[in-house]
């Protein structure tokens, strides 16, 4: 067990300090927040991805041996202990006595004992012996195994678990990644408050199989996924994405729909590009550049960017029915709306941590409640001698036998204070 | 309705001020009557407080519990409502002494936040959520009493056998207990919390864990406290030891709540 403390009180240490370090940034992200030093400590230490490094694995691993080798030993000694709680020879070390008692069938019963059985022990003297909450016996040990799986299903989801992410609007089809499945965006939804927050995305879907052809519908929105194909659809965000029509000589060239942060490259000249940068509903000027003044499509601006062979031609934000003029080429944006980033996920193992937590939680419950406590009665010539046991909180215990037995011997059955539960 | 909470919560807020400097002066003065007015300003106060906590329940057509003026002062209630069931359950009225200051920090950290009633983005309106920040609000409170039960025992250690206090400080033995029971209470409804929580992401994102800062610091307390209840099973750890850890636990919780927030990005930031 001192081992169990201290790798527990590293872990918690260790997840503290990287928890300072924010995540997943790149070298020159870190030199140009801590500086070159610091930076290269970050890194050699893997505390960049504290959480996947291979120290934390390693403690986390150590961790789990520990739980098994601990769960593995204890057993047979539980085993005895909660088979010995049934019987009044095995009874142990009594954390309180009382003496003097005329009916011990009342302190029995206001400790809230079960009825107790009589019998004559080795000496011939009668006995009374009842024992409660043996389950709580088994808190730790459950709550040890609940551990184990919530790590072992964390994990394994980790390594095996998958993650897609399909953005459009309606109307569009996309593939999700390499999973054989495509994603129709049938509609997609926002609602607004009166005040012009947002309530819900609403995005309405139909997901093929393609190999089969079998097809299903399914109605996401933000905290309500569902589950087709074994895979898990999320309403994740959304973003502006716009129409734009590039016209050459005034005659229609090309269409696309693009999403902010796209591009398009000319149809017949690939290496002129035009990149969607910001797209802004109710545009205003402010001090510290383009901004928007609420959610509403009352004044649209795009901005946009044009790149030709990798170098940057201009930058400019285009209002409605504005048009961009490059040589023989137009550029028309309009037709605003909203596109939807749907996020999908398979991790067979996620029941597994669930199942952990839940596991976890029952032995908590059972380790830290139900306490186990016997209680066992001899008769010492006219009266009686009472012998509690309580697995925990023994002074509390204590204090409600002698409770009880005060009350008893004042000849009143009810008891103040902790009961001996 | 906005003005009626705001004066109940004004009310309340005086009440647990003068309850903790009633406290004070039953420990300077040692009269009776003082803690016991003290325990029934409290108890009036929760009632008030309770009242303003559904008033703006109402009001804002949900829990109350989702900004830092809200969670606040729901932590205060929690936190006076567990220390008076402890102060009535093991007759020990010098808890008050060590819990109503902090009930007045807590409500006096939730008066500096801003009490604009605001909508909810769309990821915040979960009944997980909501059973999520209720089940926090009580493991906070419960930590909070263990941290004053923490503190009494400290000074218990202090005072001479045989002094006024063996009256209304229980024995050394029996706060350890005390202490014990209210970390288990609080670490019990903090697995809660994280479980919660976690079912709640795992809906809302896509994802039950994810390293958040806020979802860390949920661990590092678990942790802390899980060390505390593994110290306890070993030979001269109980006692003094023990009421450390719960004065050193309370104050993890307190980081996770304000310090992260404050100083470390994540999503939990909005909040
Ligand atoms: C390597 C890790 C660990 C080892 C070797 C270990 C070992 C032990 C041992 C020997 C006990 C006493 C069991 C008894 O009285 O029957 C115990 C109790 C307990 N353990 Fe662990 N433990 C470990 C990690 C954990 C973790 C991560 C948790 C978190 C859920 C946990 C929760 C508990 C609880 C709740 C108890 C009961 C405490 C009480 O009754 O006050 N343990 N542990």
């Amino acid at each position: 067990m001192p081992f169990a403390i201290g790798l527990l009180s590293v872990l918690a240490i260790a997840c503290a300090l990287s928890s300072l370090v924010t995540q997943g940034q790149a070298y020159n992200w870190y030199v140009s927040k801590y500086g070159e030093r610091t930076a290269a400590v970050i890194i050699a230490l893997h505390a960049d991805d504290a959480y996947h490094s291979g120290w934390f694995l390693a403690l986390t691993g150590f961790l789990c041996l520990n739980l098994i080798g601990c769960s593995l030993v204890r057993l047979p000694g539980l085993i005895r202990r909660f088979r010995r709680m049934g019987d009044p020879d095995a009874m142990g070390e009594p954390t309180a006595t009382e003496e003097g008692i005329n009916k011990p069938e009342s302190v029995f019963e206001t400790l809230r004992m079960p009825s107790p059985t009589a019998r004559k022990n080795g000496e011939g003297r009668e006995e009374l012996y009842s024992a409660k909450n043996r389950i709580g016996l088994w808190g730790a040990w459950i709550c040890h195994i609940g551990i184990l799986m919530l790590i072992l299903g964390f994990a394994l989801g980790q390594w095996t678990g998958k993650q897609e992410t399909v953005y459009g609007v309606p109307g569009q089809t996309k593939l999700l990644g390499d999973t054989g499945l495509a994603v129709t965006i049938r509609d997609f939804t926002v609602s607004l408050r009166e005040d012009d927050t947002v309530e819900q995305y609403t995005a309405d879907i139909t997901v093929t199989e393609q190999d089969t052809g079998r097809s299903e519908d399914a109605w996401i929105s933000v905290n309500n996924p569902a589950k087709r194909f074994g895979w898990t659809f999320y309403q994740n965000s959304t973003g502006y994405a716009s129409r734009v029509r590039v016209l050459k000589d005034g005659k229609d060239l090309q269409e696309e729909i693009l999403c902010v942060g796209e591009s398009l490259a000319v149809a017949d000249k690939p290496d002129l590009i035009i990149h969607f940068q910001a797209f802004y509903p109710d545009y205003v000027m402010a001090d510290s550049g383009p901004a928007t003044r609420s959610g509403q499509m009352n004044h649209p601006a795009w901005l946009y960017l044009v790149a030709y062979q990798g170098q940057v031609l201009g930058m400019n934000a285009l209002m409605e029915g504005e048009e961009l003029t490059i040589d023989e080429y137009t550029v028309l944006f309009d037709q605003p709306r909203n596109y939807t980033l749907i996020s999908a996920k398979r991790d067979l193992f996620t029941p597994l941590a669930l199942a952990g937590g839940l596991v976890t939680m029952l032995g908590l419950m059972l380790a830290l409640y139900v306490r186990p406590a016997s209680l066992k009665a001899v008769k010492d010539g006219e009266a009686w001698t009472v012998y509690g046991r309580c697995e925990k909180g023994g002074v509390l215990f204590a204090e409600a036998l002698r409770d009880a037995a005060d009350a008893e011997r004042k000849g009143k059955p009810e008891g103040k204070g902790e009961q001996g539960t | 309705m906005i003005q009626t909470e705001n004066v109940l919560f004004t009310i309340v807020m005086v009440g647990y001020f003068a309850a903790m400097i009633l406290y004070f002066v039953f420990a300077a003065t040692r009269k009776e009557t003082l803690w016991k007015a003290a325990f029934g300003i409290q108890a009036g106060c929760l009632i008030l407080h309770t009242a303003a906590l559904v008033i703006r329940g109402i009001g804002a057509g949900r829990l109350p519990m989702t900004n830092q003026y809200e969670f606040a002062t729901c932590f205060a209630w929690a936190l006076c409502l567990v220390s008076l069931i402890f102060i009535h359950k093991y007759r020990f009225p010098a808890l008050g002494i060590g819990a109503a200051p902090v009930i007045f920090l807590i409500i006096g950290y939730a008066a500096m936040q801003s009490r604009e009633v605001r909508e909810l983005m769309p990821a915040l309106r979960s009944n997980w959520l909501a059973f999520h920040v209720s089940t926090a609000i009580i493991s906070y409170g419960a930590f909070g009493v263990s941290f004053a039960v923490g503190i009494m025992f400290l000074l218990r250690e202090k005072l001479k056998e045989g002094s006024y206090w063996d009256q209304h400080i229980p024995s050394l033995q029996k706060l350890d207990q005390i202490g014990y029971r209210s970390v288990s209470l609080g670490l019990l409804f903090l697995t809660f919390t994280i479980l919660t929580g976690a079912i709640w992401a795992e809906r809302a994102w896509g994802s039950y864990w994810s390293w958040d800062p806020k979802e860390t610091w949920s661990l590092v307390t678990w942790i802390i406290y899980m060390v505390y209840l593994h110290l306890r099973l070993r030979r001269g750890w109980k006692g003094k030891a023990a009421a450390m850890f719960a004065v050193i636990g309370f104050i993890c919780v307190i980081f996770t709540y304000i310090g992260v927030n404050t100083f470390l990005p994540g999503v939990h930031s909005y909040a």
